[in-house]
């Protein structure tokens, strides 16, 4: 089996080789690998210690470790509430920060994220025919659990317009029609959610816009068994990816000489994008910034471009960033949880305005 | 071994619109090839086609027993290296990574590259004498340092065949002299094929072995002398404003 492992990854398979030739980057990169799985891990905990119910540290512990508690109720926040969470955050960082990534790259465009393909417009769309809708044409929606309905619905708009996208991607010559195409779906959803709207009532509205505000908390540990999976095999499958994302650096006319297939690529970055980015909507809302801002500061910090790094490394930063976002959405003295959403864009905003004006350019990317 | 190069009946455009239609020509491998022809007569057509980037109207195009344009991305990235006139601009990589990526089609799924591999970069980098640069970053160079990696990345590929559209457009005086004395040098030394399309007609006369005149729809392959002796050169242009010299083998403006 080891054999096995060590020529699929070819003759040289120590860690440090692994990250490139030169070993004083590579060395800073594990480095801050190393960093970033630590801050984690501090991160997740501190997510679970802060809230507006405080609950000692060696509780903890030992509910984490022993499934016991002083207090029922606790063992309830902790395994229910904010364990959930929590890895929800995970997940969320870890899918849309990859998904930034490799728009950025298809698209070469460095204000693509995984939005960008109109994918999280479609899952707006089956939510707000779900939330406002279904009432308006007389049929009630009351007879599913609202949660999974939402779900449901999320996914089937993110997977109409999925369809749509790999039903033409096919026939378009060129890699910027299809962002100019995801952009319009994008465009035509929005104004017919705004129809939807304006005829909707007050608290289906109210619904709606809690829904695009983000909500990590929406996710159950049962959905979480379905959530998990599916992100760690998308990530997995991106990662995959990533000798080909290198050859797109240079380009589309280069990266064929040199033996990618173009179509074949592409359909599948979009592919695993698509499902990523609509199962992190279906079940936490859009959740904005993070997928444009994380690989800026992947690139940045690393000054490199090759994938290889890249991806590993937007995924430990996205995780960490979205931890951040999520404990200050819950500060204790807050009784009610702030929308993730406005978190993520208050981090986000000043973060990419301080990129642009520190480094004139976005780096590596044009 | 079969050392021919054959186009046969090959016909290129956009969009099912012929440029140009049926051509044929044959000649022998390892040879510097240039391609001559005025602005909008289809020279990057013709390379793009040949190399697999547009696929052909109609035709076959044969090298040294393999059919370029059935292959796969992936077999024909072994056989051919394409430059064109364009750089990229890529940040966050240095002149040694950059070259790295003639070894793509080498590597494995994760792009480790082995001994072999570094081994190929080196004689890369040795034979476009990049070694000063090999650690600065890409994005840092100059047009003409830029094209020599380029190069370097399509030497780095080992394929038999390099196709190369205009790679001196943009380059300096000694750029350019440079870049073409590198050409002529893989080709006679490391014996590959060299398609080369340019405008710097009077310096590609001067070292490549057979050009390829696109004139009129047509195009014809030629020996430097023939191409020279047939007054060729001239009725590529119009008379009345530039002449070739034959005894000077340079454009004389009138």
């Amino acid at each position: 089996m080891y054999k096995k492992v060590k020529s699929l990854l070819g003759a040289k398979t120590s860690l440090l080789h692994l990250f490139l030739m030169n070993n004083a980057q590579s060395n800073k990169i594990n480095l801050l690998a190393l960093l970033l799985i630590v801050s984690a891990v501090l991160f997740f905990g501190l997510d679970l210690f802060l809230g507006s119910v405080k609950i000692p540290l060696n509780n903890i512990l030992s509910i984490l470790m022993r499934d016991t508690s002083e207090k029922e109720t606790w063992k309830i926040i902790i395994l229910n509430a904010r364990l959930p969470k929590a890895i929800a955050a995970i997940l969320c960082g870890a899918a849309l920060s990859v998904c930034g990534l490799q728009m950025q790259t298809l698209f070469r465009n460095p204000l693509a994220g995984p939005y960008i393909l109109g994918i999280s417009s479609g899952a707006g769309l089956g939510v707000a025919i779900f939330i406002m809708g279904l009432s308006f044409i007389g049929v009630s929606n009351v007879g599913f659990s609202t949660n999974s309905g939402l779900i449901i619905s999320s996914i089937l708009g993110s997977l109409g317009v999925l369809a749509i996208l790999l039903s033409i991607i096919n026939r378009l010559k060129d890699i910027m029609t299809v962002l100019i195409l995801g952009i319009m779906i994008g465009s035509v959803i929005t104004a017919i959610i705004g129809i939807i709207q304006y005829f909707s009532q007050d608290a289906q509205l109210k619904s709606f816009i809690m829904w695009t505000m983000g909500d990590l908390s929406a996710v159950t540990r049962s959905e979480l068994t379905l959530l998990a999976p599916i992100v760690i095999i998308g990530v997995i499958l991106s990662f995959l990816t990533s000798k080909n994302l290198n050859a797109y650096l240079l380009g589309e006319s280069y990266a064929k000489s040199l033996g990618v297939n173009i179509k074949q690529s592409q359909f599948f970055i979009i592919l695993f994008t698509s499902i990523l980015t609509g199962s992190i909507t279906a079940y936490c809302g859009p959740i904005g910034f993070i997928g444009i801002v994380i690989p800026h500061l992947a690139r940045m910090i690393s000054n490199s471009s090759d994938h290889r790094i890249l991806i590993p490394l937007s995924i430990l930063l996205g995780i960490n960033i979205l931890l951040i976002s999520d404990i200050i959405s819950q500060l204790p003295g807050i009784e009610q949880s702030l929308p993730i959403n406005s978190i993520t864009s208050l981090i986000g905003i000043p973060f990419i305005i301080w990129i642009i004006l520190r480094n004139k350019k976005i780096k590596n990317l044009n | 071994m079969n050392t021919q190069i054959n186009i046969s009946d090959l016909t290129v455009g956009y969009d099912k619109t012929p440029l140009l239609k049926g051509i044929n020509l044959t000649c022998n491998s390892g040879k510097m090839i240039g391609l001559f022809g005025r602005n909008g007569q289809g020279k990057s057509t013709v390379l793009k086609t040949i190399s697999g980037l547009l696929p052909p109207i109609s035709g076959d195009f044969n090298f040294e027993g393999i059919d370029i344009l059935v292959l796969s991305e992936k077999e024909r990235a072994k056989v051919l290296s394409i430059v064109s006139s364009t750089q990229q601009n890529i940040g966050g990589i240095t002149v040694k990574d950059f070259i790295a990526f003639g070894r793509f089609p080498y590597t494995n799924w994760f792009g480790i590259n082995t001994n072999k591999d570094f081994q190929e970069i080196d004689n890369a980098i040795a034979l476009c004498k990049l070694e000063s640069l090999a650690h600065r970053n890409y994005d840092e160079l100059s047009d003409g340092e830029k094209q020599k990696v380029n190069i370097a990345r399509a030497i780095a590929q080992d394929t038999p065949l390099i196709i190369l559209d205009e790679p001196t457009v943009h380059l300096d005086l000694i750029n350019k002299v440079e870049v073409f004395k590198l050409l002529k040098e893989l080709s006679t030394n490391h014996n590959k094929t060299i398609i080369i399309s340019t405008h710097q007609i009077e310096y590609a006369l001067q070292i490549c072995d057979e050009i390829w005149l696109i004139n009129n729809k047509e195009i014809e392959a030629l020996s430097p002398e023939a191409l020279i002796n047939a007054n060729k050169l001239s009725q590529l242009f119009d008379e009345d404003i530039i002449s070739f010299d034959k005894s000077t083998q340079s454009f004389r403006l009138k």
